[in-house]
């Protein structure tokens, strides 16, 4: 495979498809201008989108090739500036593969690369419609790259290689029960919930009226009915949503490599070497925290998943608690396989009405502004206090953390709700600080943040108002 | 709490002297500006008043405090890690391991240009800080003890 091959003709809907995705609005503003124009300014302008929405991706298309050679895959595009890409295999982070169910008899998909560079946005490689086979390739000789002696073997190209022999590592697929649990618990009905409450602000007024006098006779239940057919709807969105994406999850190990493969219309796999993995975040809302759900994440350095949630790798979407560490254990080995009591870092009794104090704070100029300009609706403003209130509890209860070995800290940290546990080995963290300020040091308190890389950027994964003894002595283990 | 370590050079309290007269000078034109607006416009005339006593008071605190801010602001390098110090009532202990640094930067403004110092930035794969002020000849060396130090630990 050294000469250069441009991808499958199918790949050019997807070219136009993005291309009107883009810059539909070029249309709507033709359409709204049309009356205004003189018919040659018509003609310009028809034959400037004629260029834009077809000639412009279909050279794209035409101008973009690919070689997968023995040592890296090289990507030629461009029309007026050439591109010249050249990605050696060891500095590849994730290989993605996405199938829509069209391409599916073809035996076409897209790919994508991702490496470690700090440039944002956009993959750095992405392959609309190429054969599958193609993947496979990169796939075999990445792992050749890594094995030394049997990248020697491989590098003596003469045909497409064939597969190198890799132990079967353990698999797991999601179950039934797991994924209807995951999905009914998905917090992505609240964005649900903002945008039909944005479609009923665009409902004519009449209607709006209309409804509301015959509502004013039965105000509350009317109100409450409402309520409840619009969160229903939005759960019932949200639900369907993630079921979409995560259809039949599974995860595979591969030698030195994860494997992650799950949607329904689009089968999206995911490849990435485990020694890659910056931190591993397990992640639970307060509704998969009563049902004891738990989903594992891995922070990468690239940006592969961007459709996942908060753009990283999700490795288990839902586990039970009691069985998460035996099932990923065998997939990364350095997760302890029994789950640690997080009792080093935990905010001491004495200090635990501080969060409660911050958090009050927090809401409390909103609420004072509220009550006093928008009366009578501001009071119920005033329900945010309790809220704050047990905000800062949760966040006093969820607050762990433990130094596991020399190479290994798990820190807990609850946040909006939700509790994050991250799992970092020593060598992966960036850098570390101990903040406190001049009234927390005769108490023995001190915040600790711990950064480590998360896709282009940092995350940073504060624990606030530990015992200070405890935190300094992270810091010395960390600068010894 | 680090017993090796150093303060910035004494003349970085010169900067930031200079640095507050730069403020002091930005408040005085915004608050001219406003006045103007109050003649021209009839702007409120208490967004004068504001301005003026913002551009006195905060050139006076920041003055009051640089002697504190240079005696908080610490920095050491050990063969393992870059550790920086700072914060007066909100302090600060942060460690960057050798092995994790990507790059050093040395930046100077006109000002720092011209009192012959330079800010240092370390960064590593997710985060950057900067040491505010050093010698030239110090970051020099500085940077090269870094970049060395960070060969070495990838050697490891």
């Amino acid at each position: 495979m050294t000469k250069p091959r441009h991808s499958h003709v199918l790949g050019l809907i997807t070219h136009l498809a993005k291309q009107i995705q883009e810059y539909w609005f070029l249309f709507i503003l033709l359409l709204w201008q049309w009356g205004n124009l003189s018919p040659l300014w018509r003609g310009v302008a028809i034959a400037a989108l004629v260029v834009w929405f077809l000639a412009w991706p279909i050279t794209k298309w035409a101008t973009l090739t690919y070689i997968v050679t023995p040592d890296a895959v090289v990507i030629h595009s461009g029309i007026f500036v050439r591109h010249q890409l050249h990605i050696p295999y060891p500095r590849i982070q994730t290989v993605q593969r996405q199938q829509w169910f069209y391409l599916r008899p073809f035996h076409l998909e897209t790919l994508k690369l991702e490496t470690a560079s700090h440039e944002d946005g956009q993959p750095e490689v992405r392959l609309p419609a190429v054969p599958t086979s193609v993947a496979d390739t990169i796939n075999t000789y990445r792992q050749a790259t890594t094995k030394p002696s049997i990248a020697a073997t491989v590098t003596t190209e003469s045909a497409a290689p064939t597969a190198i022999p890799q132990s079967q590592g353990p698999s797991y697929r999601i179950t039934h029960r797991a994924l209807t649990q995951f999905a009914l618990t998905s917090t992505g009905v609240i964005p649900l919930v903002l945008v039909l409450l944005g479609i009923y602000g665009k409902l004519p007024k009449d209607w709006e009226n209309q409804a509301l006098a015959q509502a004013a006779h039965y105000a509350l239940p009317f109100l409450v009915g409402a309520i409840i057919v619009v969160l229903l709807i939005a759960w019932v969105g949200a639900y369907l949503w993630v079921l979409i994406r995560y259809y039949h999850f599974t995860l595979t190990k591969t030698g030195d490599q994860l494997e992650t493969v799950k949607g329904l219309f689009q089968r999206n796999t995911v490849t990435a070497p485990i020694d890659r993995i910056q931190a591993v975040r397990f992640k639970q809302n307060i509704l998969r925290q009563w049902l004891h759900l738990q989903t594992v994440q891995v922070l990468l350095a690239s940006k592969a998943a961007t459709d996942d949630d908060d753009h990283d790798l999700v490795l288990l979407p839902a586990i039970a608690q009691d069985q998460l560490y035996a099932t990923l254990h065998p997939f990364i080995p350095w997760v302890p396989a029994t789950a640690p009591q997080l009792t080093d870092f935990v905010v001491p009794r004495q200090a635990r009405w501080l969060l409660n104090r911050n958090a009050l704070l927090v809401v409390a100029l909103p609420v004072i502004l509220l009550c006093w300009l928008w009366q009578p609706w501001g009071y119920l403003s005033l329900f945010l206090l309790p809220l704050a209130y047990f905000q800062g509890r949760f966040v006093a209860r969820n607050t762990g953390g433990r130094r596991l070995s020399d190479e290994l800290v798990m820190l807990q940290t609850g946040h909006v709700w939700t509790r994050e546990t991250f799992v970092v080995r020593r060598q992966q963290i960036q850098s570390l600080e101990v903040n406190f300020s001049v009234w927390m040091r005769p108490k023995h308190l001190a915040h600790l943040t711990v950064n480590v890389r998360h896709g282009n950027r940092k995350q940073a994964i504060e624990l606030r108002y530990l015992s200070a003894k405890q935190v300094h002595a992270l810091y010395d283990w960390y600068t010894n | 709490m680090l017993p090796t370590s150093h303060h910035l050079p004494p003349r970085i309290k010169r900067i930031w002297g200079y640095s507050t007269l730069g403020s002091f000078v930005v408040g005085l034109v915004v608050t001219a500006l406003l006045y103007w607006a109050h003649l021209g416009w009839h702007w409120a005339n208490w967004l004068v008043i504001a301005s003026a006593i913002v551009t006195l008071i905060e050139p006076i605190v920041e003055a009051g405090l640089i002697p504190y801010r240079y005696r908080f602001t610490r920095y050491q390098i050990t063969p393992v890690a870059v550790e920086m110090q700072s914060g007066m009532v909100f302090k600060k202990r942060l460690a960057i391991p050798i092995a994790r640094v990507q790059d050093v930067t040395l930046k100077a403004g006109p000002l720092l240009q011209w009192q012959k110092l330079t800010q240092v930035t370390v960064a590593t794969a997710a985060t950057s800080h900067t040491i505010e002020g050093l010698e030239l000849t110090v970051a020099e060396q500085l940077r090269e003890q870094i970049m060395q130090l960070a060969q070495e630990a990838r050697h490891d």
